[in-house]
This record gives structure tokens, C-alpha cells and sequence, in this order.
């Protein structure tokens, strides 16, 4: 008997993976520990290789089941997914085809059943926020550090009660046929490599960081501004490979920094007018299909310099002078810039070494790595379980869905 | 803001940058409005131009790096090297480059560039002005190998006259000083 399936993680490979198995009629518990679903492609603005927008959802909010949101609320209708947000595994025992299942859920305070999004306490209150215009469940959530009297009041003022501030934490014990890691990557914050600055000065950002600056539906709108003072940014500079490829951090090319590098440098010169872009690179890997985002961003202008960074030096205008080793023309090259953007390596998350060690699998630089079956797919891991996405190693959308995939293929075919 | 600064501890005297601000970042885009220029974007540095070249080995600045210095602006730089005038116009490397980059081309227009600032070399205007005093580039210099041939000293109808008359009137001819 398949099911029920435990899915860990609910970002767009664990997603793809529960609605798959779901639809398929199979059972499946998916856990996310944060409040809601998505990950890292939550705040991403538009996605290669289609250029696509990741926040179709706002703008499609009356529409159910259009392309990529069709699977986020999919989760929250689909009767065979039982999604628990807020939520983590405390211990995992048993054996292959039967493994107990112990999960720890931090309250949620808010029923996004009951939830009708009117905006009276995320106007009143700072501890009630919409994490992001997509989320799912669609509803508020809660910061409890920022719990106080005025918070409780606007709570007791809720028109459809939605609000319980006094819910505590609870946990749950469940049998399951089969585990799918699905626990997706955590952006590197670069602060152990020197050279950078990274966490010295605000305007030395990583590309998830401007990732958000760019979003239309994030903080300033899409317009970008020096975190330092709020002026308009002229020049960027971003940097590939910080951390990755490196003996002393992770020893991988995390594959996709140069593809997202080169996507936020082409909506840069395209959108935003008259912004100078230049990428320090020691190669441009935009691998297959790809190769296009990398001619894009030179016909747009975008300038690429080939060599590393020697030192960037605060300026009192806010602007950093950024030293450049130039190994094309054997030069030392000297920058202005508003903006120093990493491409930081793509680590595992948080959390991941946990359910390797509990579950006894093998790791590939902190990830999981699949066993070595010789099967093509790579998406077993163990006796009844599997990954996908990039709790595997760095990884874009349209692979991580594939593999989630392949996963559901291998369930269905009775977890081997 | 004080501890970014801390960091830098490479030997800030020795290292001497280019400062890109005095650069002209137009020079790019004057070289892309000129004939078979548009393509110079395209470039990516792959070297494929100078290992294809047959004299670079000779060059300070190899085709790839003249490519690179008019992308990020060195336009005197450029404007006033030699290679520019030692090419070979073998079009080598233009024929070889993988991203359709017209090496050859934009050297040429780099030359014309050049020749408009008053930058030509020596040499060259030598060339030019025996052009334009003698009507031809090269001179039967001895009777005696047309004879040895079996051939009349003069060459048969060689009149370089109206070429000098022409050339006076061109854009040679101003640049070497000797036209109208
Ligand atoms: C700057 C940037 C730009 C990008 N742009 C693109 C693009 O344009 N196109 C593209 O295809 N790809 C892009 N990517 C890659 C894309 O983000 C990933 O391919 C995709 O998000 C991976 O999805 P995932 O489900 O594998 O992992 P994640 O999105 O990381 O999801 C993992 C989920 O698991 C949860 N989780 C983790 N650990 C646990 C745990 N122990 N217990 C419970 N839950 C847990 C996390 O909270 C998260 O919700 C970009 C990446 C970056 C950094
Ligand atoms: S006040 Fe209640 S219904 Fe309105 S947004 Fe907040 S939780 Fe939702
Ligand atoms: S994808 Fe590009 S930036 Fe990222 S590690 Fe590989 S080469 Fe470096
Ligand atoms: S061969 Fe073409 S792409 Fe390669 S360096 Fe030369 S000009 Fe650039
Ligand atoms: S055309 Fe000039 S630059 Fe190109 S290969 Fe020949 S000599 Fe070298």
C-alpha cells in the first residue's frame, strides 16, 4: 500500500510532488516550516527561461487554476493534502514502508478559513503582515516576538474571528509509506569571504537581496535605491562566484548564479533606464539553453570583466570604489558603484544534515545525494526515500519540478 | 562603514587602476554606428580572434584585447596603437570568431577613426605620400630585371598620372598634406 506520504519542504519541487500524488490519488502530508508555501521562488520577480512573472498571482487573484498558481491552491483544496505549515520533524523512526513520524507545529494564531484578508490588523499592527502577495494559505501572518497590547486589541477586533492569539504548539505522530526530501537551498550570506564587505556596508547585497529590490510588488516597488540613503542607483556591479568553487567555502559551481546573474542585469538595463551594469565573472556558465541570457546582457550593453575583485573601499558619497583585477587585459580597473550585488553560493538548508543523519543517507557537499542504483532519474535517496529539487544541489524550477516528478513516477510504482 | 575599509589590505600604492570615469564609455557605440561595427557587442572574449592571427604574437594588444579595451571605452588607447596599423587585413580573425565579432572591420574603422584625429603613423603617411608624389606603390627600380626577362625597359602603357591627379583629390590625399 503507497501512502501516506510525508513530503518535507514546500517549495516548488515539494509542491509539484504533493499535487502530483495527490491527484493521483495518493495521501500526502506536506510539512513546511515556515507560514507559508513556496520557498525560494516566492521572491524571485520574473523567472528564467520563460521571463515569466513569479507573482502571477497577484494579478491573476480572481483566476483559480492558472499555470504556476494552479499548484498553490491546489494545496489548500485538494482533499489528499494534508498541509502543515509551521512545521517541522522532531524525529523519524520505524522502518522502509512504515516509518513513524513525529512533527512539531508552531502556531499559526490566524485560520486562513476564517481569514478574509480585509487588512484591518496588518494596518493597525506591525506583528500581522501578508508574507507576500502569493502566499498560501492566503492569509495573514504572525510575528509573535511583536505580540503586545495594541496587537491583542486589533486581534479581539477581527470581523471574522480569525484571530487566536493564545494558541500554543502542538505535535503529531503519523505512520507513512515513504519520505520525500524536498528541503530546497539557502542563499550563502557571504560574511566569512573578506574580500567582499559582505555585511559591512548596506549597499553589498546578494542577488536574493536584490532579487526583492526588483520585485514591483516589494518594499520600493521595483525602483532601486541605495540602502545606505535612498538615492537612486546609477552604476551596479555584481560578482560571481562568492563562496562557490572555493576549496575554503563549497567546492561546487552552484550552477544557476550566473543564469539569475545575468536575468537581473537584462531587467536592470531594459527596465530601468539609463542604470550601468558590469559583471566581474572568472567564467560566464550559462549552461544549454541559457547561453541567451549571456548575448542578451551583452547586446544590452551590460559590461563583463573578466577577473576578480582586489578591494572595495567605502566612499563618504555612499558610492563604493571597488578595485578590479582585469585578466583579459592584465589591468587593475578602478569602479564607482552604488550597488555591489553577490552571486553567492547556493547552500543546503538549514535543517537538512538533521534528516540525513535521522534517516542514515549519504551527503554530497552538506546535500543529499541520491544512491547510487544506477538509475537515471537520481531521485532515490533511500529504502523508500526520495529528493528532488535542490535539497539534491543547486537546481532551476523547471529541474526541480522534473525531478518531483520522477519522485511521484517512482511512488506510484510502489516506492522502489 | 569604517571596517570595509579595514579589509583592504592589498598595498594600496603599488596597484595603480585605471579609473574608469576617465574612460569614454561612447567610444563603443561610435565603433557599432560605423560600417560592419554593430556586432562588436557580441564579443565574449573567447581569444579565438588572436590565436587565429598570424602577427599578434608581435602585439602588445592582441586582437581580443583591442576588442575589449573599445567596449570598456580606452579610445585613445586604441586609436593610437600601432596594431591597428600593422594588421595584416587577413581577416582571420574575423573569419574564425564564434560570435560573428567583424575583427577585421573594426580595425579598419578604428584606422579611419584614427586617421580623421591625425593619429597615422610615420610610416604609413610615407606611404601614402609616395602614392601621391609617384602615383603607384611600387617602381620598376632597375632596367635590368625587365631586360634579363626579355621584357622593354618601360612597362607598356603605364601612365601614373591621372591616379596622382585622383588621389590628390581624396581623403589620402588630405591626410598626407599633399592634397587640395
Ligand atoms: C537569486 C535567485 C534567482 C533565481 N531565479 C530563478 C529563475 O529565474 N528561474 C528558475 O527556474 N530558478 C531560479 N532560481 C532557482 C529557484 O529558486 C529554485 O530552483 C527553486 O526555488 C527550488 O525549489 P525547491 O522546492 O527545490 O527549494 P526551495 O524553494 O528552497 O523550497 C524548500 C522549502 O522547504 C522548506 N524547508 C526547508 N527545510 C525544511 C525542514 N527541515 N522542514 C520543513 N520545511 C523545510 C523551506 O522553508 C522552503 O519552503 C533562482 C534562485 C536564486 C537564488
Ligand atoms: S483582521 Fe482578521 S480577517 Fe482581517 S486580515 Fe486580519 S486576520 Fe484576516
Ligand atoms: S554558476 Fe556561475 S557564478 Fe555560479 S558558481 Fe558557477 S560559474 Fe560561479
Ligand atoms: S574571436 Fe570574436 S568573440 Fe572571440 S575574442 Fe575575438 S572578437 Fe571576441
Ligand atoms: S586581419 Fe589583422 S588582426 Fe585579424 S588575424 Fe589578420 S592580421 Fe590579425
Amino acid at each position: 500500500m503507497v501512502g501516506p506520504v510525508l513530503i518535507v519542504g514546500a517549495g516548488v519541487a515539494g509542491m509539484t510532488a504533493a499535487v502530483e500524488l495527490a491527484d493521483a490519488g495518493v495521501h500526502t502530508v506536506l510539512v513546511e516550516r515556515l507560514s507559508t508555501v513556496g520557498g525560494n521562488a516566492l521572491r524571485l520577480y520574473k523567472a528564467f527561461p520563460t521571463d515569466d512573472c513569479f507573482f502571477c498571482f497577484e494579478g491573476n487573484r480572481w483566476r483559480p487554476g492558472i499555470r504556476k498558481c494552479f499548484y498553490r491552491s491546489a494545496l489548500t483544496d485538494q482533499p489528499n493534502i494534508d498541509l502543515r505549515v509551521n512545521t517541522t520533524v522532531v524525529d523519524i523512526s520505524g522502518t522502509p514502508g512504515s516509518f513513524t513520524v513525529r512533527l512539531r507545529t508552531e502556531p499559526t494564531y490566524v485560520d486562513p478559513k476564517k481569514c478574509i484578508l480585509c487588512g484591518l490588523c496588518t494596518t493597525r499592527s506591525e506583528a500581522f503582515k501578508l508574507s507576500s502577495p502569493q502566499c498560501q494559505p492566503q492569509t495573514v501572518s504572525v510575528d509573535p516576538t511583536l505580540l503586545d497590547d495594541e496587537a491583542r486589541r486589533v486581534a479581539s477586533e477581527c470581523p471574522t474571528h480569525a484571530i487566536d492569539l493564545d494558541a500554543t504548539p502542538s505535535e503529531d505522530t503519523l505512520v507513512v509509506s515513504d519520505i520525500v526530501i524536498a528541503t530546497g537551498y539557502h542563499e550563502f550570506k557571504p560574511q566569512g569571504v573578506q574580500e567582499y564587505g559582505y555585511g559591512e556596508h548596506p549597499n553589498i547585497i546578494t542577488q536574493l537581496e536584490l532579487a526583492e529590490m526588483l520585485d514591483p510588488t516589494g518594499p520600493s516597488g521595483g525602483v532601486l535605491l541605495r540602502p545606505s540613503d535612498g538615492a537612486p542607483v546609477e552604476r551596479v556591479m555584481m560578482v560571481q562566484c562568492v563562496g562557490s568553487r572555493s576549496v575554503d567555502h563549497f567546492p561546487f559551481c552552484s550552477k544557476i548564479c550566473c543564469v539569475f546573474a545575468l536575468k537581473h542585469a537584462n531587467i536592470i538595463a531594459q527596465e530601468h533606464n539609463g542604470i550601468r551594469v558590469d559583471v566581474v565573472y572568472m567564467d560566464i556558465r550559462t549552461y544549454d539553453r541559457h547561453e541567451r541570457y549571456y548575448r542578451m546582457a551583452r547586446r544590452a550593453g551590460v559590461g563583463f570583466i573578466r577577473g576578480r575583485v582586489s578591494r572595495v573601499v567605502p566612499r563618504d558619497d555612499g558610492r563604493l570604489d571597488v578595485v578590479i583585477y582585469d585578466s583579459l587585459l592584465d589591468q587593475y580597473l578602478q569602479y564607482e558603484v552604488d550597488l555591489f550585488v553577490l552571486s553567492s553560493a547556493l547552500e543546503p538548508s538549514e535543517g537538512t544534515a538533521a534528516l540525513i543523519s535521522q534517516l542514515g543517507l549519504q551527503d554530497r557537499s552538506g546535500f543529499v545525494a541520491p544512491v547510487e542504483d544506477g538509475s537515471v532519474d537520481g531521485v532515490m535517496a533511500g529504502d523508500h526515500v526520495f529528493v528532488c529539487g535542490t535539497a539534491l544541489g543547486p537546481a532551476e524550477v523547471p529541474e526541480s519540478v522534473t525531478q518531483a516528478r520522477a519522485v511521484v513516477s517512482r511512488i506510484l510504482q510502489g516506492g522502489v | 562603514m569604517s571596517e570595509a575599509g579595514e579589509h583592504s589590505t592589498t598595498p594600496v600604492t603599488l596597484v595603480d587602476p585605471i579609473d574608469i570615469s576617465t574612460l569614454d564609455p561612447h567610444f563603443r557605440n561610435e565603433i557599432r554606428s560605423m560600417p560592419n561595427g554593430d556586432d562588436l557587442y557580441a564579443c565574449f572574449a573567447c581569444t579565438t580572434c588572436t590565436a587565429a592571427c598570424p602577427i599578434a604574437c608581435q602585439w602588445t594588444y592582441k586582437p581580443h584585447q583591442l576588442i575589449r579595451m573599445i567596449l570598456l571605452g580606452m579610445r585613445n588607447e586604441v586609436l593610437s596603437s600601432k596594431e591597428i596599423w600593422e594588421c595584416l587585413t587577413c581577416f582571420q580573425c574575423q573569419e574564425r570568431c564564434p560570435q560573428g565579432v567583424r575583427v577585421t572591420d573594426i580595425i579598419f574603422d578604428c584606422k579611419n577613426l584614427a586617421a580623421e584625429e591625425g593619429l597615422v603613423p610615420e610610416n604609413i603617411l610615407g606611404l601614402g605620400r609616395q602614392l601621391l608624389e609617384s602615383g603607384q606603390l611600387y617602381q620598376v627600380t632597375a632596367d635590368w630585371e625587365r631586360e634579363d626577362l626579355g621584357l622593354e625597359p618601360e612597362v607598356p602603357g603605364l601612365d601614373p598620372e591621372p591616379m596622382k591627379a585622383i588621389l590628390h583629390g581624396t581623403r589620402t590625399g588630405r591626410l598626407v598634406g599633399g592634397g587640395d
